[in-house]
């Protein structure tokens, strides 16, 4: 007994269900196989995180390891106002944040109240035991987050040239700018699976690029003689009511930079509180008549050339001279005066006669030897070149003015090595502030070796210009402060005329003093300028040379130079140098 | 002899719908174990020996149901689908709630879920109603019987609340009473008077499910929310490909995107999906369909009505959850409760279901000798 008709209900469902089995096939080949690159996409996205693994930036060293930069891992405190607010405990959290943090706590009231956002920054870079403090508290909405911050352990310290990083990490200023491709960390990256709920699955590490510190930056600089030249110049600052002082102490063979200060100065760990003025490195960036310090260039190319001896003698005009058409002066009036007593005398009439010999080509030629008005070449930023005209643009009475250091301008750097050229025996070397550079593991990774600029002056006259310098500092010259008990020193002074409103001003001066010692066996070279030092005293010889001698004596102790022998004999010997002719 | 009877049966035994079932059951196994290896130290550690345990106690009752003379269970199917009512109601009084739903008895160390004994107490009693012969249906209350049976455990179940469960009720009474020769009429002013009475079910309906709904129309939503299971169970199919990403390698279950209390129930397919792609699907959907047409030759091939009716109940049973299961994770169906007959991870639905193929097995082991 078969129905037919239950059959044909029996066929209908069958075919009916074959059809749906067929749909469902049909979606699962289209999500297996079909273009879902999307969903594949998707699903990648969502397990793979890729994370940045921060490294810390290298380190900036002085010579002897003092740490002058370094990364301390710090907090960021970050907030979710949301969370905050849905609980209602904004004036609770802003109370105790702004406590510890040192935070205005209606500001950050404010920022936590605002409607609909899930992250502020509370407060950025906190360190570690601030951070402990506020985690302590447990405030609802807050979480950290582990940071780097650039730290400098000795803040005023030699902060010019150290320079800073901004606040995303890039150098800018100083040796952090000028070498910051190598003190750059290169981040790690890590592709990451989590789980559902956003943790690490451990040991599933897709990529793992390892992070690399920043290679570390070892100075020239020497902490200690860094801090002898500060103190140097923070006391010049306040004895003479400077506007700006600065200084720089050079290694005479090598031309290494063992101090580089300025004045103004700024803390490095609170950089964004100052100013242009502060954070200007003034041994480079500021250009200035060098006025008589120049001479001990000019004269010695006048020595070295032979158009003059020692001790020939020139009138000078008892302190007046009409040349070109314009008058010369000088400081204190005197008549005859012999090469070496114009040096010792500073005296712009005899020094611009002896320049008038050499002529101009051979005086601009030999100062380009020396290495003034361009720039040095040391491996800081905004290094000026300062200026010095060639020849063909010299009036009738440029020479006599250059020769005693007018119509040029330098940076105190360039003096410095000019008058280290003298005292390393005619032989300019290139002023550097890098020693070394070393990566994380203490592998050298360059070294910077001491670098020739080329010869200013012969050997010979080399030895006579020191000598004759020597007596700058002894009775009768110009700068008897700079002198150091138990080492003779040699230099110049100079004393020059600010230009305001393109006239010379006779209240505003630079003072200066670059010398070296010990005079025969010279080991550093210091430069001091005095930006408008008064009211009282503003040459170089009273305030600039007296803070030469502040740093030299203790440097001298510092670096174990044996003193020299009795004034006395030193002094003839100064005055009748062996092999000297005369 | 009782050895020979036996002998006997065996021969006439479905070795090929018991054996695309055995290795339903064996692939349930296998993705339970793979969708809960790396949970991690929760109490799902042991689903897989506690399935284990479930499959043998289901082989068992198979056997015993495939054995036993189909007509007595139409004899007792009155007492059966009332003693399941009976449990399901006395979920309400001592039941286990759950995910937010009250749908287990525990039970010494077992926990029952006595709507899966339910649905099957349905087919018996509706199967034993519209047995007579078809003109004597013409009478409408037969119909109107069988509707109320099952409108019973319809609102018990929707009360726990379980709608997809409830769901599955009434094609199971609706395919009855058309295999059983109810006249289309009568069917068709039964459909009439659901599609009018269907925007009213979206007032009974609770907010999740108003929200799945919603979310199966318009799947973004919500993707944290509502739609992350179904979101994330697509991206595990789609992300498998013809082969797969192979056994135990699924990430999106292994990371627990697929939350670790559906992928070895309801969202055991997508598991299965992700890791042995297209290929093992469509192994999957043809075991399935060899199970389904083997238990339609049975209806096809049975003795009397009850038999037929039998087997047209147990399959409808079958595929309904099958396909909503399936068409859930590939997107085709909107989220619901129904596990995935023989895979998915549950012991009460395993028994019943392998209970239910023991009646059909019974059923074909009685069929008419071939003319």
């Amino acid at each position: 007994m078969i129905h037919e008709r239950y059959f044909g209900r029996g066929f209908l469902v069958v075919s009916a269900s074959l059809v749906v089995w067929g749909a469902l096939g049909a979606k699962l080949f289209s999500l297996h196989l079909g273009d879902n690159e999307d969903l594949r996409e998707r699903a990648r996205r969502m397990h793979q995180v890729q994370r940045e693994v921060k490294a810390p930036r290298g380190r900036i060293t002085d010579r002897t390891g003092t740490i002058l930069a370094m990364d301390l891992v710090t907090q960021d405190v970050i907030a979710d106002p949301m969370v905050i607010q849905d609980r209602g405990q904004v004036p609770f959290v802003s109370f105790h944040a702004a406590r510890l943090l040192d935070l205005d706590r209606a500001a950050l009231d404010s920022r936590l109240s605002r409607p609909g956002r899930r992250f502020e920054y509370v407060s950025r870079h906190v360190p570690r035991d601030r951070a402990e403090m506020v985690r302590d508290l447990d405030l609802v909405g807050l979480r950290f987050e582990p940071q780097l911050t650039r730290h400098y352990p000795l803040g005023h310290l030699a902060s010019h040239v150290v320079g800073f990083t901004n606040l995303e990490g890039v150098g800018s200023l100083g040796v952090e700018q000028a070498l910051d491709p190598r003190l750059r960390p290169v981040s790690g990256l890590v592709h990451l699976i989590r789980d559902g709920r956003g943790r690490e699955v451990p040991g599933q590490r897709l990529v793992n690029l390892p992070e690399r510190s920043g290679a570390s930056v070892e100075l020239t600089l020497d902490a200690t003689i860094q801090h002898m030249v500060e103190q140097a110049l923070d006391r010049g600052m306040e004895d003479f009511n400077a506007r700006g002082a600065w200084a720089v102490v050079l290694s005479v063979r090598t031309g290494e930079v063992l101090a580089m200060a300025s004045r103004p100065g700024f803390d490095l760990n609170r950089f964004r509180a100052s100013s242009p003025e502060e954070r200007m490195n003034r041994v480079i960036g500021y250009t200035y008549e060098p006025g008589s310090t120049f001479k001990a260039a000019t004269l010695a190319l006048a020595l070295d050339h032979g158009v003059v001896r020692p001790d020939d003698v020139f009138f000078c005009e008892h302190g007046r001279w009409f040349y070109g058409g314009r008058s010369l002066r000088d400081y204190s009036p005197h008549g005859d005066l012999t090469v070496a007593d114009i040096i010792q005398k500073s005296s712009n009439i005899g020094t611009a006669k002896v320049l008038l010999r050499l002529g101009p080509e051979r005086l601009y030629q030999g100062l380009l030897g020396f290495g003034v008005a361009r720039p040095t070449g040391i491996r800081l930023p905004a290094e000026e070149s300062g200026v010095l005209a060639p020849p063909a643009g010299w009036s009738g009475i440029s020479l006599t003015r250059i020769a005693i250091g007018h119509e040029t301008t330098v940076t105190a750097l360039q003096i410095a090595t000019m008058m280290n050229a003298i005292a390393n025996d005619g032989l300019v070397v290139r002023p550097q502030i890098l020693r070394r550079v070393v990566d994380d593991a203490g592998r050298e990774l360059e070294r910077f070796e001491p670098e020739l600029a080329g010869r200013a002056i012969r050997p010979d006259t080399a030895a006579l210009m020191r000598h004759l310098l020597a007596r700058v500092t002894e009775p009768g010259g110009t700068a008897t402060r700079a002198r150091v008990p138990g080492y003779r020193v040699a230099g110049k002074t100079g004393t020059a005329q600010k230009v305001i409103d393109g006239r010379y001003s006779d209240r505003l001066n630079i003072a200066s003093f670059v010398g070296f010692l010990p005079v025969d066996r010279p080991e550093v070279t210091i430069a001091v300028v005095l930006d408008e030092p008064g009211p009282v005293h503003r040459t170089g010889g009273r305030v600039a040379a007296p803070l030469f001698a502040q740093i030299a004596e203790p440097l001298m102790r510092y670096l174990d130079v044996v003193p020299d022998p009795e004034p006395a004999t030193a002094s003839a010997r100064a005055v009748r140098p062996p092999g000297a002719g005369w | 002899m009782k050895g020979r009877a036996l002998a006997l049966l065996l021969r006439r035994a479905d070795w090929i719908t018991f054996g695309a079932m055995l290795a339903l059951v064996g692939l349930g196994l296998l993705f339970i174990f793979s969708s809960t290896h790396q949970a991690g130290g929760s109490a799902l550690q042991g689903l897989v020996r506690r399935q284990l345990v479930f499959a043998g106690v289901g082989m068992a009752v198979y056997a015993g149901v495939a054995m036993a003379d189909y007509h007595r269970f139409g004899t007792w199917s009155g007492a059966l689908y009332a003693a399941a009512l009976a449990a399901l109601a006395l979920v309400f009084a001592v039941g286990t709630r759950r995910f937010g739903a009250l749908r287990w008895i525990e039970v010494g160390p077992v926990t029952v879920q006595p709507s899966e004994a339910v649905k099957l107490g349905l087919v018996l009693v509706v199967s034993r109603i519209l047995a007579r012969p078809a003109r004597l249906l013409r009478e409408v209350r037969w119909t109107a019987f069988a509707l109320a049976l099952t409108a019973l455990p319809f609102w018990l179940i929707f009360r726990q609340p379980d709608l997809g469960t409830a769901a599955v009720l009434l094609p199971v009474t609706l395919g009855l009473l058309y295999a059983a020769g109810v006249p289309l009429r009568v069917l068709v002013a039964l459909g009439v008077i659901g599609l009018l009475l269907l925007p009213l079910g979206w007032f009974v309906l609770g907010d999740y499910q108003r929200q799945r709904l919603l979310v199966y129309f318009q799947p973004d939503i919500d993707p944290l929310g509502a739609g992350w299971n179904k979101r994330q169970s697509e991206i595990a199919v789609g992300a498998g490909g013809l082969w797969g990403k192979g056994v135990l390698r699924g990430t999106q279950n292994l990371l627990g995107f697929l939350p670790s209390t559906v992928a070895p129930t309801d969202f055991i397919f997508s598991v299965l999906a992700e890791e042995v792609g297209f290929v093992g699907c469509a192994l999957v959907l043809v075991l399935y369909a060899i199970v389904l047409l083997g238990v339609f030759r049975a209806a096809l091939q049975a003795p009397d009505k009850l038999g037929r009716l039998f087997c047209v109940g147990v399959g409808i049973l079958l595929f309904f959850h099958a396909f909503v299961n399936m068409g859930m994770t590939v997107g085709l169906m909107p989220v619901t409760g129904l596990p995935l007959p023989l895979l998915s991870y549950g012991g009460s639905f395993l028994v019943s279901t392998l209970a239910g193929l023991g009646l059909v097995q019974s059923v074909y082991l009685r069929r008419r000798p071939r003319e």
